[in-house]
């Protein structure tokens, strides 16, 4: 299968990219950090409130927050992954790419991967983080393995969706802009930082739809209450389901975009 | 004996109506160092980009050693070598990562990648900096490993988009004389574009001149030249715009005039049917005559830069293309000057 070997050293490149830029691994230890330490502490005053644990789901800001934070770097990691095409096409690389007899599909897929792999690295160092300040895992390390699993599906699809905007999007400007409007939106308007139950009815029936509270509701029942298979099921049914259509998504643009 | 590249009838028109290329035929042999010249716009890119597979022709053919590249694109990708203008290599990898990545690109083998690797390191030169940042190199540097990368599979044919853009003159010399050992050593055609004529002359066996979407002329350098005919004189006139055109029309009348052009900025080129230093007194008299003032007058012997000229009129070219060509154009010469 040369799909799968061309996919891996897209992936492998931006992979040595990533291990040979230490500013890059600090920053993604850092910015957890910034967010669990600080935010985390800042709500918990919130706690004291009447029936706020019961609306959460559990007396500790930091468990319901630990998902929201998962979610939140995935998701801006994930977004932001298109502009490694548009810099690319800049550079000639991506001229370079399409010039060797490698399969198109490869250069989205690989760079999804990488992102995917990256996501996963930062979600280790975030739930080492969240443990060390006390949040404790309804499922143990199998749950962490699943909820893992999930954020990394949920990074093929944002990162996926960023490389298939790259595909038409020549200016990064553009493309910052395009993400920038997109990703903060998707974040507020869904159940990562704040429950359903909170929202006004409007943008609660928007979060209902937004593919993170899908992502993020699946990590929190493994957070916080445990194996919740109903739950868990369908938001990894609709996140596989979604992961293939922006999969296919990005294969069709690339496939097209340079064969005019 | 088959043509290393062979080109009928190339037809290439984008989707708002541009031909860019409008009926290219040319063939390059094998071995051959051959030159594409042509001004911002003409469809050299565009041509080239129709060869290696980065477009789809409208219509014609393309055959390279015999295959077709509509046919076996892949089988065809894999005899070509591709240096771009931008020269992509990487500059946050190595200098052998980046070989290593366009050796699995081009599905060789580890072992492939080490042999032919340190191969095309030793000819251009960087084996000793093979582990350093590519970012670390300077532009001659990445020039010679962008084309050393082109080599890695062992092409065919190599590509080499406007090879020396923005190096300086000692660099340039620098990568005419690894051109050279590679038409020497590697055993291939090469395929060059360029905007320097200079370069043309030193390089190519032959050269394709091509406007407008149209191959202009297609030859060797010293036959070009000699189609030219003879010396050429250069001269300004100064005086009110009916009065030179007289004045014009009188020399061409004139029995060693071959050809009268106007170039940018009331520069006039007389291209002589032989001798130049014989057509000058006879400018002067005329000029004397129809009462205008020569302000500089030159002669000099017909180089590529007259042929080009010849054969694509207008001196001056607006920078076309889309703004995002530009900025990339910008890019590669800030890259470059380092």
């Amino acid at each position: 299968m040369t799909l799968l070997s061309d996919t891996w050293y897209v992936a492998w490149r931006e992979l040595v990219i990533f291990v040979r830029t230490p500013v890059r691994i600090i920053m993604t230890v850092i910015q957890p950090l910034i967010w669990l330490g600080l935010m985390g502490n800042m709500m918990q005053g919130m706690m004291k409130g009447p029936g706020i644990g019961q609306l959460l789901g559990t007396g500790n800001y930091l468990t319901f927050m630990t998902p929201g934070i998962i979610l939140m770097t995935v998701l801006f990691g994930g977004a932001f992954s298109g502009m490694s095409i548009v810099w690319d096409r800049r550079t000639g690389y991506l001229e370079k790419l399409l010039a060797a007899p490698i399969s198109r599909a490869a250069i989205p897929f690989g760079k999804a991967l990488a992102a995917a792999i990256q996501a996963g690295v930062q979600i280790l160092i975030i739930v080492l983080i969240a443990v060390a300040l006390g949040v404790q895992f309804a499922t143990g390390v199998l749950g962490l393995i699943v909820i893992l699993l999930i954020a990394m599906c949920f990074s093929l699809i944002l990162s996926s969706l960023s490389l298939s905007l790259a595909a038409r999007i020549k200016t990064p400007e553009t493309l910052m802009a395009i993400v920038n409007f997109l990703t903060m939106p998707l974040m507020f308007a869904s159940t990562a930082l704040f429950p359903k139950e909170a929202m006004p009815t409007w943008l609660a029936d928007v979060a209902t739809y937004n593919p993170v509270t899908y992502a993020v509701t699946a990590i929190r029942h493994l957070t916080v209450t445990g194996w919740d298979w109903q739950a868990i099921a369908s938001s990894l049914g609709i996140l596989a389901g979604l992961t293939l259509a922006v999969l296919l998504l990005s294969r069709y643009l690339f496939q097209r975009a340079t064969a005019e | 004996m088959t043509a290393a590249i062979e080109i009928q009838d190339l037809v290439k028109v984008y989707r708002g109506g541009i031909r860019a290329v409008d009926g290219v035929s040319l063939d390059v042999r094998e071995r051959e160092i051959f030159g594409f010249l042509g001004p911002n716009g003409a469809g050299k890119s565009t041509t080239i980009k129709c060869v290696i597979g980065l477009l789809r022709p409208t219509s014609g053919r393309i055959l390279i050693n015999g295959t077709d590249v509509r046919h076996s694109a892949k089988l065809v990708k894999r005899m070509l070598g591709y240096a771009s203008q931008e020269t992509a290599i990487d500059d946050r990898l190595t200098g052998w990562q980046n070989l290593f990545l366009q050796g699995r690109f081009f599905h060789l083998t580890r072992k492939e990648i080490a042999e032919r690797g340190e191969e095309v390191l030793h000819l251009c030169g960087l084996w000793e900096r093979r582990s350093d940042s590519a970012g670390t190199y300077s532009g001659g540097m990445l020039k010679r490993l962008d084309i050393a990368a082109a080599l890695i599979h062992q092409p065919r044919v190599l590509f080499l988009d406007e090879p020396t853009l923005g190096l300086d003159v000692q660099t340039r010399k620098v990568i005419w004389d690894y051109i050279r050992k590679l038409r020497t050593e590697q055993n291939m055609a090469i395929f060059l574009t360029t905007h320097y004529m200079e370069e043309a002359d030193e390089l190519c066996d032959r050269l394709a001149i091509i406007d407008r979407g149209k191959i202009m002329a297609t030859d060797t350098p010293g036959a070009l030249k000699a189609q030219i005919g003879g010396d050429i004189v250069t001269v300004r006139f100064v005086a009110a715009e009916d009065k030179v055109s007289r004045l014009l029309a009188a020399i061409s009348t004139l029995p060693g005039t071959a050809s009268v052009t106007t170039m940018a900025e009331g520069i006039q080129r007389i291209v002589a049917h032989q001798r130049g230093d014989e057509l000058i007194p006879q400018i002067f008299a005329l000029a004397a005559e129809h009462n205008v003032a020569v302000e500089s007058i030159r002669l000099h012997r017909p180089s590529l830069d007259d042929v080009y000229l010849h054969f694509t009129g207008r001196e001056m070219r607006d920078e076309q293309g889309s703004r995002e060509d530009l900025r990339r154009n910008r890019m590669t010469r800030r890259r470059m000057q380092r």
